[in-house]
């Protein structure tokens, strides 16, 4: 398809224009910034690149010759342990249909993010610096199809993420970021147990048709692969997969976050500056639902079907609670960092159908969750850089000072909502109808309808709050848009309104990969029949 | 030999061991503790050389020599570290020599 | 005869140890002027012994074979690759022991006892290699012994200081009575079985008329010894106080190099002495006269959880690395509780890896205290806008300490719960997986001070001389380059794992 390899370049560009940060001098501000918004602006335009050449009937999932711009080569090769067989690691990167999306997405959101970085005022070197580290991680977590190559890039994004709240950050920035690592720390070291535990269950059959032990994701999901004494192999009488279900769902439910484990999330994206508040909530959250699409489901189809009903629960909770502490909110960032928690809930219930418009509103709802609240932090941004504050109550009747942002905030309000024409809605109808179809979950799903009603309530209490009402003397003086933030706003505009007019665009992306998934999960498809490895 | 129990040698070693130990424990002059530490080396050579003879085999009477050189060898620093804490602190008790807590 | 010149040929770099030892003490007293030329033998000192122990590579034999035995003819000490591994841990890190000393305020103002300071280092090494290729009580004894009393001296070296004068005492009491109760253990197990020889040991308790209880009595008085020198709990005590007092230098080779010999004198012990048959998977089977390894899972738990929960609320960060190396020696100890050859391979990996970080660590410590004179945490505040290399270097350190990944530590840590998992310890595994989320907290509170607090005007402006950054970058970039690519280290480990015996 294409001669180059494109997905290693799109994850390490950002590495390479770190390094030529670094190689400058600190004084160079502008050229320090624009060498940031030029890489990444050439992510962007890889990842249409990559869409333009994207087969869109290709499945991926589990069988390797349909997935996308693969690279694979030996990075770990470790012969001749008698007792352990080889030891190798692959450097295999690919997409399908569920890493698309998150691709565009972190494309998109970064180039956003630089964008809206330009007011950070101090140490820029340092921080654009760390903000391209993160890049590299984010965008790897979605390429790799490797555990081990996963693995890494996901805590590769723990110290960037640490250091950006904790220099650039707000007054309490040290305790959010730290417990931010802590946090996602916790969850990853559960996951690196499970993927030990997955390496001495499965094997792959090499070339020359020995057999190694394997982090592989493709293979881990072959149930012909696992031998009959790993302790995740469902051989195994006495197997724990259902306890390692469990603790990789923990480590990918802390990024989400679901609740019980949401209590980093306020803190993080309150102290966080602008920029790293959207790439948190515009992409880092995604990493979690991604990882249980990618791996959970795929590799665990068993125990995910057991599960069902208290994943819809835990997304349900995650919905209704989001939106009720969200309510109760007077600050603009917290509210905000609460309405994602509830957003996220619609991705779990919509995961949770374990069907095909479920899932297919799950991964939407991600894309869309991820452009819309981008849009709310950065819209956050904007008047707290012109106003230093955040209070609701403090702002009133905005609408006539600040026209242009007004409607800007109008759009990704409604958005927010789930209004018609707006993203947003598609994603959650496909996330409802999907979920009701299910008997089992059909009673949540009504619950979880009136995370909505919530949602409406709260979104427009805040627009009310701030923009309408009599005007608060104070802001008499403030700026509309700037240049900068139109080329912030617009970009997203487009998207959201595009894709809530024209969803096909997404949802065909992802449809031959969700069906392909679903069918897995059903057991319909015995893979190790048609795999041809 | 033949007149005395092997037993006897041993319970006395014990005794001896007992005795170094707790002296460790309690005393809290630098000098007393040096001085028990000797006791459980000195025991140690007691049971070696008792075995060494009930058993015929010289091994245990070897190693003593070698115990005993170094438990000279380790009176020998150990004093001279005293000597260097009593000219800094102008004590030898271990409860004054407390800039870290023991 | 031959069989004393086929022992002296085993033992040629020892021999080459001791031969430095003596030419450094001889110069002491011939150079008395002007003593800069003695680090410099010292360095040639290390670099032959260090070609000698590679030259040993793949050479295998048992050195003062002695004939009078009835089992078999097995010797005082063991030349394998096990023992060449630990010997160059050992070499390695004192080749970069005397590069910190050389760039150590500390010591260079020590300057007309330079002398006294290489020759204890070297006696150190003495003992340490003795340790590493003992296999009678009495070699072990003696080897431990030596390298103690030339740690105890080493340990008080800046004497003119409370605190050395302080940690030396210590180091001294906690050693003396610890060695104390080994040589007693010692001294019971040659009464049950009338030898000092591991492997007569190893076939004669497998008679079923042992005496249990002695014997248990026994090995649990000989662990104290070991223990103390590995610094695992319950015997630790001494290891903050020491580690804080003493000079800089002598710190980080007492938590790298005699942590090493101390690890690999217990492994080979519990090897040769206790393990009675390997299986084709290289697991080992234990002969049934002592538990080993609850016991052993108990305490190396409790020497994670005590070192790490310790470690959180220090801010002398000598003192803090001393809990840290704590911990870290409960991580090494539970890759020998699975008692196989994978938990071997992950040990030696782990000690690799911790070579260089825990060295880098102490490193840094020591060029920001040769600055500012001090060893506390808010001393540090600000550093990483005045210092950018010490503290991004100091940051890749402690992050694999904590063992993130992209760092070696990490590869260390993964090869550790790789044994484990296989062994089905998966318990074990979450006790360990859960104390480096706590060590997450006291190594990423100093990069906090690095960088989250600002600069003020006490922050010192750290700029190492050219010297300084080489040997900085050279720990720091194989921090980073075997954390990304690990085969080189695993493929060395591999090749190491040869300890004689059955």
């Amino acid at each position: 398809m294409i001669g180059f390899p494109i997905l290693s370049l799109i994850t390490f560009l950002p590495v390479l224009g770190m390094i030529i940060i670094l190689f400058l001098k600190k004084e160079q501000t502008a050229v320090i910034k624009y060498t940031a918004l030029a890489i990444t602006a050439l992510q962007v335009v890889l990842a249409l690149v990559l869409l333009m050449n994207y087969n869109y009937s290709a499945a991926g999932v589990y069988e390797e010759k349909s997935f996308q711009f693969i690279e694979k080569f030996r990075w770990i090769n470790i012969t001749g342990i008698s007792w352990l067989g080889t030891v190798k690691v692959d450097y295999f990167l690919g997409i399908d249909g569920l890493s698309m999306p998150m691709v565009i997405l972190t494309a998109l959101i970064s180039f956003i993010a630089t964008l809206s970085s330009w007011n950070i005022n101090h140490s820029l070197k340092g921080y654009f610096a760390l903000f391209l580290l993160l890049d590299t991680g984010m965008m790897g977590v979605f390429v790799s199809l490797d555990f081990f190559l996963f693995y890494i890039f996901w805590e590769l994004m723990l110290l960037p993420m640490y250091f950006l709240i904790g220099i650039w950050g707000g007054p309490r920035k040290e305790y959010a970021a730290i417990k931010f690592f802590i946090y996602t720390l916790f969850g990853s070291v559960f996951m690196l147990l499970v993927m030990i535990g997955l390496y001495f269950s499965a094997t792959e059959t090499l070339a020359d048709g020995s057999k190694v032990f394997t982090f592989n994701i493709l293979q881990l999901m072959n149930s012909a692969n696992y031998t009959a004494d790993g302790i995740l192999s469902s051989l195994n009488p006495n197997n724990m997969r259902f306890a390692a279900y469990i603790a990789l769902f923990v480590g990918f439910a802390i990024k989400i976050p679901m609740f019980p484990f949401h209590t980093w999330l306020p803190d993080a994206h309150v102290e966080a500056p602008t920029p790293i508040s959207v790439i948190l909530a515009g992409v880092l959250l995604k990493m979690g639902t991604y990882g249980i699409l990618r791996i959970s489901y795929p590799v665990f189809p068993d125990v995910t079907k057991q599960l069902m009903w208290w994943i819809a629960l835990f997304g349900v909770i995650n919905i209704i609670y989001g939106a009720l502490v969200a309510l109760a909110q007077k600050d603009f960032k917290k509210l905000i960092a609460y309405s994602s928690v509830s957003h996220m809930g619609y991705v779990l219930l919509g995961m949770a159908s374990l069907t095909s418009v479920g899932i297919n509103g799950a991964i939407f709802q991600m894309f869309n969750h991820g452009t819309i609240t981008a849009m709310l932090f950065l819209i956050v941004g904007v008047i707290y850089d012109r106003t230093h504050t955040r209070g609701l109550n403090d702002f009133g009747g905005l609408a006539s000072q600040l026209p242009i942002y007004t409607g800007f905030v109008t759009v990704a309000f409604f958005a927010a909502i789930g209004l018609p024409s707006m993203s947003g809605f598609i994603s959650e109808a496909f996330v409802f109808v999907g979920a009701f179809s299910i008997d089992a979950i059909r009673t949540l799903t009504i619950i979880s309808t009136l995370g909505i009603l919530l949602g409406a309530g709260y979104m427009l209490w805040t627009l009310q709050r701030i923009f309408f009402g009599p005007l608060n003397e104070k802001w008499a003086n403030l700026k509309d848009l700037e240049f900068r933030e139109y080329a912030m706003f617009i970009p997203l505009t487009i998207v959201i309104i595009f894709l809530g007019v024209y969803p096909s665009a997404m949802l065909n992306i992802m449809n031959t990969s969700v069906n392909s998934l679903v069918n897995l999960l059903s057991g319909n498809i015995n893979i190790t029949s048609i795999s041809g490895f | 030999m033949s007149s005395v129990p092997m037993e006897y040698y041993l319970i006395l070693s014990a005794f001896m061991f007992i005795v170094g130990v707790t002296g460790v424990l309690i005393r809290r002059n630098a000098i007393v503790v040096f001085m028990c530490i000797e006791l459980m080396l000195n025991s140690a050579n007691l049971s070696l050389v008792t075995f060494s003879s009930y058993l015929g085999n010289p091994i245990g009477q070897i190693f003593v020599f070698f115990v005993m050189t170094v438990a000279a060898a380790e009176a020998a620093v150990g004093l001279a570290i005293i000597i260097a804490i009593f000219r800094n602190k102008l004590t030898v008790n271990i409860d004054e020599i407390n800039i870290f807590k023991w | 005869m031959t069989n004393l010149y086929q022992s002296i040929l085993l033992i040629l770099p020892e021999i080459v140890v001791s031969s430095v030892l003596i030419i450094l003490v001889l110069s002491d007293l011939i150079f008395h002027k002007d003593k800069r030329v003695i680090p410099f033998i010292a360095g040639l000192g290390i670099i032959v012994t260090g070609a000698f122990v590679i030259n040993q590579f793949g050479i295998t034999g048992f050195a003062f074979q002695t004939s009078s035995q009835t089992v078999r003819n097995y010797g005082m000490m063991a030349i394998d690759s096990f023992g060449v591994f630990f010997k160059l841990i050992v070499t390695a890190s004192s080749l970069l022991i005397l590069f910190f000393s050389h760039a150590s305020n500390e010591i260079q103002k020590t300057k007309d006892r330079l002398g006294e300071y290489y020759a204890l280092i070297f006696g150190m090494i003495l003992g340490m290699f003795f340790m590493i290729s003992a296999t009678d009580m009495i070699l072990i004894y003696l080897s431990m012994e030596m390298m103690s009393l030339s740690s105890y001296v080493l340990a008080g070296f800046t004497k003119l200081r409370d605190r050395s004068s302080e940690a030396s005492l210590k180091y001294l009491i906690y050693g003396a009575v610890s060695s104390g109760l080994m040589l007693f253990g010692i001294s019971i197990v040659y009464g049950m079985t009338g030898s000092t020889n591991l492997y007569v040991i190893n076939s004669l308790i497998q008679a079923p008329q042992i005496n249990l209880f002695a014997l248990s009595f026994a090995i649990v008085l000989i662990f104290a010894g070991i223990g103390y020198k590995i610094s695992s709990a319950p015997f630790h005590f001494w290891t903050p106080d020491v580690y804080e007092g003493a000079p800089i230098t002598i710190t980080a080779f007492l938590s790298v190099a005699s942590k090493a010999a101390g690890f690999a004198l217990l492994i080979r012990f519990i090897k040769t002495t206790f393990v009675s048959y390997i299986d084709s998977n290289g697991s080992w089977t234990l002969i049934n006269v002592f538990d080993w390894k609850p016991i052993l899972i108990g305490i190396s738990i409790l020497t994670m959880t005590l070192g790490n929960f310790s470690a959180l609320w220090q801010d002398n960060l000598k003192r803090m690395l001393a809990y840290s190396s704590i911990a870290h020696a409960g991580y090494l100890l539970l890759g020998l509780v699975v008692f196989s050859n994978q938990g071997l391979i992950a040990i030696l990996i782990y000690f690799i890896v911790y070579l260089l970080m825990n060295l880098g660590a102490f490193l840094i410590v020591m060029l920001v205290a040769n600055k500012t004179g001090s060893e506390e945490i808010d001393d540090y505040n600000g550093l990483g806008y005045t210092s950018p290399l010490l503290a991004v270097s100091f940051a890749i350190f402690l992050i694999s300490l904590t063992g993130l990944p992209p760092t070696a530590g990490f590869i260390g840590k993964l090869y550790l719960f790789i044994a484990l998992v296989d062994a089905k310890m998966i318990f074990v595994a979450v006790i360990a997986l859960l104390n480096s989320v706590v060590s997450l907290y006291y190594y990423i509170r100093v990069l906090k001070h690095m960088y989250l607090v600002k600069p003020t005007e006490s922050t010192a402006t750290v700029v190492p001389s050219l010297n300084n950054r080489i040997l900085v970058l050279a720990l720091a970039a194989p921090v980073l380059i075997f954390g990304i690519y690990f085969a080189p280290i695993v493929d060395l480990a591999k090749n190491c794992l040869v300890i004689l015996g059955l």
